[in-house]
């Protein structure tokens, strides 16, 4: 009977594997991590212009790199990341830079993705234009083609994350789950953690799921099987007790 | 009583052991030779050798501890000579399958088959992990209604606070749980745990194996799995040998019978706890386990030793200190048998503290401490439970001839250098579980072969009480039924 | 605390208990003949299993801390060395590791800098210890499909160093290993 319990599970397991969202691949994220990021000087408007490092030294810093024109991933990302950020209550453990990697956009251009966002009186996000995104780019790690027949640049998602000294901590590609958006905002934060499960694997029966948000582990359905067999066996030595002495009389 | 079915039983699972055992020593002795340079094995044979030998004496070892309780439980209740039969017969079907496994198809994943190796083995025939996870299935089957049938047996007469001895807690219990029987139904019901974790580790293991790659385990879950059944097995193995001693100790040194108290009781209680919750030292170096499980590991393995020291250990002390005993080779064997334990618990605690596992974890320090407590603790336990067995048959006169006094000199000058072979080596840093060793341990192929010379030694004595004990089971077997 | 000293620190304990044993054991031979058996022996069971205890709960406050879990949690490592082990070599590379055509990299360190191994597996359970020039184990950590394991280390001595695998993984083993140089 114990088997078919496990042989359930199994079965619901295969279910919940084929609807299973696959993440990109974690190889490109792992390039340039703890370097140091180029001390870009950054225009927030027409004549207020700053050094990258007046950001980051201020507060740990989400890079998110996006152009205006446009009409592919960068929308929905920004969408996905400020109401990831709405919804972490009031979290000002560092701040949102929104750059622009097309050398044709303007302050003006960023100030009004900003607005259309309804970002543009929010202190905690920043939108910016460089005149050295070459560089920038090549110290994240970060390279964008254009592609003239649609007139369009060939690029990744990026979000990447910088501490307060100026190393990058992290990297994120793609639309990711809010899982390791934390995870990202607890690296730019220095907080240690010793491990973390690479994407791409099979997570359904692991033990642990690490919620960078408090910190803690939460268990998961593998943490059920270590306890499983403790929790059977209370139960045997328990039913066997009372099979032997209520045995019915004759 | 016990009828003579159930003596002719015991002594066929002695005879069992003892072969085994032998064959056993032969192929770590061999390890120890190539290790060394002194023969010349290749890797694949080096490591069947080692897979056979960890899981032979693992197996042997946990089936001597329960044919010995077994046989001791008729003093307290009827036990079912159907399903001892079973478990014997099941037990060696396993085997021969385990070793086809291994001696033919070359499965070489270690006696902890850590997954995913089993999957991954170069050079093994196609057959033969199926093949050992059959085996394995058979033995768990086998073992798991032994250890039930025992358990259902003792509820029967007991009820569950008696069998854990809870009375003892209050002032004046009216009903005293014999030791044996608590420490008989603690350490069931440990078995009983890790056996049914065997059981998810194999259907986890064959659903990866016929889904045929759509099913992927965890690995990190699978070494959990993997070290509850290990550490439990082989930690309750030992408890079955402790047993076996609070049941015989006094009475074969002609002293009263050992009571239980409530520290006893307490302390035998909490062990439970311990035991289930200490593997977790096996996964220090696994960062990736929560950090609060590893500090949980630390701790059940330092607390796992209060009782074992404070109850059991002293016990032993009170019983001897300054009391007129007759010392025989039964209680002689148990004695030397509880301070090879202690010495190989230091060892262990040492290793369980995880700041030293960062620099021990996986060297021979490792195989040093367990075998300290199994080749001069558990398995004098149960040789004196054999000795005991195969000569109370024909006459109550155990004293120690003299030529016992050199096989025991011989046991323990065999069994000391053989052991601190393992420990200099670890402290060397010297890897386990390597075929051969990098030129540059210099220490470590030298250290090896005097492994294996005193572990001949060791191995003369062990032919000696083999010769003893199987002419006397031999007798039994030829009883008149 | 390094090996030498553990080992020391095992043969005075075990040494302690082996002149315990025989101590017991010769005392059982010329038993007094007045007052039999141990005096007291319910408290002096009491004493002794106290003593361990505050022992053992010293011990164990002391070595918790040193655990490699804390090392150097709070610091920004200079450099990061990617570790993919599969059988039966390692391969290290200063970026990321591709698994489909891993790479692999000659591996010069800085001293006294913090480093940080980010060390997973590509096949089955590894081990990923570093050996100093004296071939002393001076750390490990697990390498395990799935999941990657960092470990952070400040070499103190220039050298090389070598990397053995120290968790079994098969036929070859014995013969799995990298180095790489301490500046």
């Amino acid at each position: 009977m114990f088997k078919d319990i496990v042989l359930a599970v199994i079965a619901v397991g295969f279910g919940l594997l084929l609807n299973a969202q696959s993440v990109s691949s974690g190889l490109k994220e792992e390039a340039n991590i703890y370097g140091k990021v180029f001390d870009a000087p950054l225009r927030v408007a027409e004549n207020d212009s700053l050094l990258f490092h007046g950001l980051y030294n201020r507060k740990p810093l989400i890079l998110a790199l996006v152009f205006t024109r446009c009409y592919g991933v960068c929308n929905p990302f920004l969408l996905r990341l400020a109401e990831y950020i709405q919804l972490r209550d009031k979290d000002d453990s560092f701040s949102v830079l929104v750059l622009s990697f097309d050398p044709k956009d303007s302050v003006d251009d960023m100030k009004l993705l900003g607005k259309r966002y309804g970002l543009e009186n929010n202190t905690q996000w920043t939108f910016a234009v460089t005149d050295s995104i070459e560089s920038l780019n090549r110290s994240i790690g970060f390279y964008p083609s254009w592609d003239s027949s649609i007139e369009q640049f060939d690029h990744d998602a990026l979000l990447v994350g910088i501490n307060n000294e100026g190393f990058i901590t992290k990297k994120l590609i793609g639309i990711r789950q809010p899982h390791d958006l934390d995870l990202l905002i607890a690296s730019v934060n220095n907080i240690f953690s010793p491990t973390y499960r690479l994407p791409n694997r099979n997570a359904l029966f692991s033990c642990f799921n690490y919620d960078p948000k408090t910190g803690k582990n939460t268990p998961g359905l593998g943490l059920l099987f270590i306890a499983l067999p403790a929790i059977v066996t209370v139960i045997l030595l328990l039913s066997i007790s009372y099979f032997v002495r209520h045995k019915p009389l004759g | 009583m016990e009828s003579t079915k159930s003596k002719k039983i015991t002594a066929v699972w002695i005879l069992t052991v003892l072969v085994l055992f032998i064959v056993s020593i032969v192929l770590g002795i061999l390890m120890r030779l190539n290790q060394g340079g002194s023969i010349e094995q290749t890797p694949i044979s080096f490591y069947t050798n080692m897979t056979t030998h960890g899981m032979t004496m693992i197996g042997i070892w946990f089936v001597a501890g329960m044919a010995a309780i077994n046989y001791l439980l008729q003093r307290y209740i009827r036990t079912s000579f159907t399903i001892n039969v079973v478990a014997l017969v099941l037990t060696v079907i396993g085997i021969l399958l385990f070793w086809s496994s291994t001696f033919i198809g070359k499965f070489h994943a270690a006696w902890t088959f850590l997954y995913p190796l089993p999957f991954k083995q170069m050079g093994a025939e196609s057959w033969a992990t199926l093949m050992f996870l059959v085996a394995l299935t058979v033995l768990g089957v086998g073992w798991l209604i032994w250890s039930l049938s025992l358990m259902t047996q003792l509820l029967k007469k007991y009820s569950i606070p008696q069998a854990f001895a809870w009375q003892h807690f209050r002032k004046n219990p009216k009903f005293e749980t014999p030791p044996f029987i608590l420490i008989t139904m603690i350490t069931l019901v440990g078995i009983i745990a890790c056996l049914i974790s065997a059981v998810v580790l194999i259907v986890l293991f064959f659903a990866e194996y016929f889904s045929s790659g759509t099913f992927v385990n965890d690995a990190l879950l699978m070494k959990n799995i993997t070290y509850f059944f290990g550490h439990t097995i082989a930690n309750e193995m030992l408890y079955l040998g402790l047993a076996v001693i609070y049941e015989l100790f006094g009475e074969v040194s002609g002293r009263p019978k050992w009571k239980t108290t409530w520290y006893v009781a307490l302390a035998w209680n909490f062990t439970l706890v311990f035991i289930l919750t200490a593997f977790f030292h096996h996964l220090y170096m696994d960062f990736v386990q929560p950090q609060g499980l590893q500090i949980v590991g630390q701790l059940a393995s330092y607390l796992a030793s209060l009782p074992a020291a404070g109850v059991t250990v002293f016990s032993v002390f009170i019983a001897v200190y300054r009391t007129e005993i007759k010392w025989s080779l039964v209680n002689l064997l148990f004695f030397i048998g509880i301070a090879g334990w202690v010495i190989g618990g230091l060892g262990a605690v040492i290793d369980a503290t995880i700041s030293n596992n960062f620099v021990l974890h996986n060297t021979l320090w490792v195989p040093a401490h367990f075998h300290t407590y199994n080749a001069m603790g558990n398995v004098l336990f149960s040789i004196a439970f054999f000795y005991w067995f195969s000569t109370r048959q024909f006459t109550q006169n155990f004293k120690v001839a003299k030529y016992t006094k050199w096989t025991l000199a011989l046991l323990l000058i065999g069994g000391i250098g053989f052991l601190m072979a393992f420990y200099i080596a670890g402290a060397d840093s010297v890897p386990r579980r390597y075929s051969i060793y990098p030129s540059e341990f210099t220490t470590a192929a030298p250290l090896a072969n005097l492994g294996a010379i005193f572990a001949t030694v060791y191995l003369i004595a062990i032919l000696i009480f083999f010769f003893n004990i199987s002419k006397r089971c031999l007798k039994i077997l030829s009883l008149p039924s | 605390m390094e090996q030498r000293s553990i080992l020391l620190l095992f043969l005075v304990l075990a040494g302690a208990a082996t002149i315990v044993f025989t101590l017991v054991y010769l005392s059982s031979r010329k038993p007094e003949r007045s007052g039999q058996g141990m005096s007291n022996p319910l408290n002096k069971r009491f004493w002794f299993s106290l003593i361990l205890f505050v022992i053992l709960g010293i011990f164990s406050s002391v070595t918790i801390p040193k655990s490699p879990y804390y090392l150097f949690a709070d610091e920004t490592p200079t450099k990061v060395i990617h570790v993919s082990a599969m059988q039966f070599a390692f391969f290290l590379s200063e970026n990321a590791i591709d698994p489909k055509s891993p790479s692999n990299e000659t591996i010069m360190l800085p001293a006294n800098k913090l480093v940080e191994f980010r060390v997973t597996s590509m096949d089955v359970n590894h081990g990923f210890a570093i050996y100093n020039e004296a071939n002393r184990l001076i750390g490990q950590t697990q390498a395990m499909p799935g999941y990657v394991n960092r470990l952070r280390f400040k070499f103190k001595e220039p050298g090389k160093y070598s990397i053995l695998c120290l968790e079994y993984c098969g036929m070859a083993h014995q013969v799995m290993r990298s180095s790489f140089v301490v500046k």
